[in-house]
């Protein structure tokens, strides 16, 4: 199985943009990868709950529920996808406050997809690390 | 709004100079006045108390050894007369008339009251009708007649009688005491003459002072005793003194004479005659040393009032310069709070400004990217255009991507300058640090013949920020000083100088200057503010300067600008000095 995920990394946007969701979507899947999206913490979160998902790119400032929190309601559900915050709102305290959160990466936006793609294999690298070390484990 | 405020407050700063300066003159009159009339009062209450208690004093003392000398002098003369007087009652109640007038019994008395004392010049005898039976003296008076006599008349009245002094038949000035005795019904008379030369010297002899003199007048206003300001035994004197009202009492007062002198008199009646006992001393003699007293008092007045008002002129000066000189510094720290925390709130909007456009531009760049992708899979395909119009819409795609790349640049500087979060607080030793930074635009300064030059105090302590911040705060500046002097000095002649020093203990000062066409004034108020540029647009963002400005902040430092239009300009960053 491993393998085959790492051929499709399976990746949630989460984003209150819905042109954005679509189009980012769209740009990632050309690239390979399987993408949903989410307009809300809360969508994000049944997502998470029903299905799989190895890389979580995720948004800060959102209407109901913001980024911080959708991170520790994940963490609250042992949700074990590495998470890329791509946010608007730039500032250290921010960043840091994410990646203590277990977030992995922290992009300001605007971003280029080439660079999202870039980390969002990165990302799904020390994932699929994990999975590893955490299987191992197991047995 | 607030910053309106602060520009306008700004602006007009130098309007407010004129009215400024005439507050400190009124206040410096004020303290002045206070500082001159306060101190004075005390200062004349205790000159004037004191000149008055002195003055009185000082009259009083003088009037009264004045009062005593007549006082003594009074009853001198008077016991003089009173014991002459008595010597003669002595020697008529002794002897009878018979005996007395034998010439050898008479030169045994007269010889017996010169003994008694020297002043007797003579000794008559007369019997009742007047004529001069006996006589020993050093005239010859015997048998002359003194029936006529004003003072034989009043002799044999009154049992005695002192006369006023006369020249008499021997044509000299004396004066006589004579007593009456009644033996056997018929009275006769004993008669002395007494020198006045040596009554005058009784009286003479009162000195006091330089002027002060003694003299004796009779009831016509005739000296009996010479007097040493001028006026001879038996003259009659022209002034007028004032006399006592009643015999016994002393009178003391000011008079003036007619050639105007003031004197200071004393008088008295003498008890056994009728005459007038003087004791009077000029006024300016008299008061001499209270004349002295108030020269005295006035030049310390004088001196005192001097260095009273000089001190407070110099205190007043102190003060004052020394208030306007707080309140400027209260004016500018004021100034400065003004424009840091308008420039906090310039960062504060620009930063949420800066977020804003964020979400957009990235969704435009998500767009962007997914035309390019659409364009390459209809090139593949074939189905869209192609050829030029394929290039061009290509180009089209690509100055998108180029344009969000650049605002993408400015939203990044702006929130650099808003919010500094914690950044990496390093030990930046400025020895190696300034030179490394100046090489970095060292070989452009070259090329465009710029004269770098660096001054680092050896001794410099080292300072704490973030190196990588600190490095672009420098670089922007040496850039920006290497644009001024480049447009002023075209290829050859600018300079630029980077110097570090040591201020005190605690702070170091980083300054860049340079010889370009400067700042001007308007200008250098603005110059930290986010979007201030005076380059032309689309040469810079006008976001430089105001993120060195955070960055400096962030490590505890300040940065101001010093210029002069022409002169070049020369930036100051003060930061912390480490340990």
């Amino acid at each position: 199985m491993p393998d085959a995920a790492s051929q499709f990394p399976k990746i949630l946007v989460v984003d209150d943009e819905p042109r954005f969701r679509r189009t980012l979507a769209r740009l990632l899947e050309a690239r390979g990868l399987t993408v949903r999206a989410a307009g809300s913490g809360e969508e994000a979160l049944a997502v998470l709950a029903e299905t799989p998902v190895d890389v979580v790119v995720l948004d800060i400032k959102m209407p109901d529920m913001n980024g911080r929190e959708v991170l520790r309601r994940m963490n609250a559900q042992g949700c074990r996808a590495e998470v890329i915050v791509l946010s608007g709102h730039a500032s250290i305290d921010a960043a840091m406050d994410v990646m203590a959160r277990g977030a992995c990466d922290f992009l300001l936006k605007p971003c280029d997809v080439e660079d999202l793609d870039v980390k969002i294999s990165l990302a799904y690298d020390r994932k699929c690390e994990k999975d590893k070390v955490r299987d191992r484990l197991k047995s | 709004m607030d910053q309106g405020d602060a520009f306008y407050s700004q602006e007009n700063g130098a309007g407010d100079e004129a009215m400024k300066q005439n507050y400190y003159s009124s206040l410096k009159k004020m303290i002045l006045t206070a500082m001159i009339f306060i101190p004075f009062i005390p200062f004349i209450i205790v000159v004037g108390v004191g000149y008055y208690y002195f003055t009185s004093s000082l009259e009083d003392s003088s009037i009264f050894s004045m009062r005593r000398i007549v006082e003594d002098h009074r009853h001198m003369i008077e016991s003089f007369l009173d014991e002459r007087k008595a010597d003669l009652e002595f020697v008529i109640r002794m002897h009878s008339f018979d005996d007395i007038r034998k010439e050898d019994r008479l030169r045994e008395i007269f010889r017996n009251l010169q003994k008694q004392s020297n002043t007797f010049v003579d000794l008559g005898v007369f019997n009742a009708d007047g004529l001069h039976v006996a006589y020993q003296g050093p005239y010859e008076l015997t048998g002359k007649n003194y029936k006529d006599a004003a003072w034989f008349a009043e002799v044999l009245q009154k049992g005695y009688y002192i006369s006023d002094i006369f020249l008499g038949y021997r044509q000299v000035p004396h004066f006589i005491i004579t007593t009456a005795r009644e033996e056997a019904g018929r009275k006769w008379v004993l008669r002395a003459t007494i020198d006045t030369y040596r009554f005058n010297s009784l009286v003479e002899q009162v000195r006091i002072g330089k002027t002060g003199e003694a003299y004796i007048l009779n009831e016509g206003n005739v000296l009996q005793t010479n007097r040493r300001s001028g006026g001879y035994l038996m003259e009659r004197l022209s002034e007028v003194v004032r006399q006592p009202a009643s015999d016994i009492e002393i009178q003391t007062f000011i008079q003036k004479q007619p050639n105007g002198e003031k004197y200071l008199y004393a008088n008295t009646w003498l008890k056994n005659k009728r005459w007038l006992l003087v004791v009077r001393q000029d006024k300016a003699d008299a008061f001499r040393r209270l004349r002295s007293a108030a020269y005295l008092i006035v030049l310390i007045t004088v001196i005192g009032g001097g260095v009273i008002s000089g001190v407070a002129v110099y205190a007043t000066s102190r003060l004052v310069s020394r208030m306007e000189r707080m309140d400027s510094e209260k004016y500018q720290l004021n100034q400065q709070l003004i424009r840091a925390s308008r420039l906090a709130e310039l960062g504060e909007m620009a930063a949420g400004f800066a977020h804003e456009i964020n979400n957009p531009l990235q969704i435009i760049q998500s767009e962007q990217s997914l035309m390019e992708m659409l364009l390459s899979d209809m090139e593949t395909q074939k189905t869209g255009p192609a050829g030029d119009a394929a290039a061009e819409f290509r180009d089209s795609l690509h100055q998108i991507k180029t344009q969000i790349a650049r605002c993408a640049k400015i939203t990044q500087a702006i929130l650099k300058f808003g919010r500094q979060n914690d950044c990496a607080r390093e030990e930046v030793d400025l020895r190696t640090f300034i030179p490394e930074v100046a090489d970095m635009i060292r070989k452009k300064a070259e090329v465009n013949g710029v004269q770098l030059t660096e001054e680092i105090d050896a001794d410099i302590p080292v300072i704490y920020g973030d190196p990588g911040q600190f490095q672009q705060v420098l670089l922007n500046l040496l850039n920006n000083g290497l644009d001024a002097v480049m447009e002023r000095h075209g290829s050859s002649g600018g300079k630029l100088d980077v110097a570090a020093r040591r201020i005190d203990d605690r702070r170091i000062e980083i300054s860049i200057s340079d010889n370009g066409g400067g700042i001007r004034p308007e200008d250098q108020k603005k110059i930290f503010s986010p979007f201030f540029t005076t380059k032309p647009v689309g040469k810079g963002t006008g976001l430089g300067l105001s993120v060195c400005y955070g960055i400096v902040n962030q490590m505890g430092g300040e940065m101001s600008v010093q210029s002069e239009m022409g002169a070049g300009a020369r930036f100051s960053i003060q930061l912390p000095a480490g340990e």
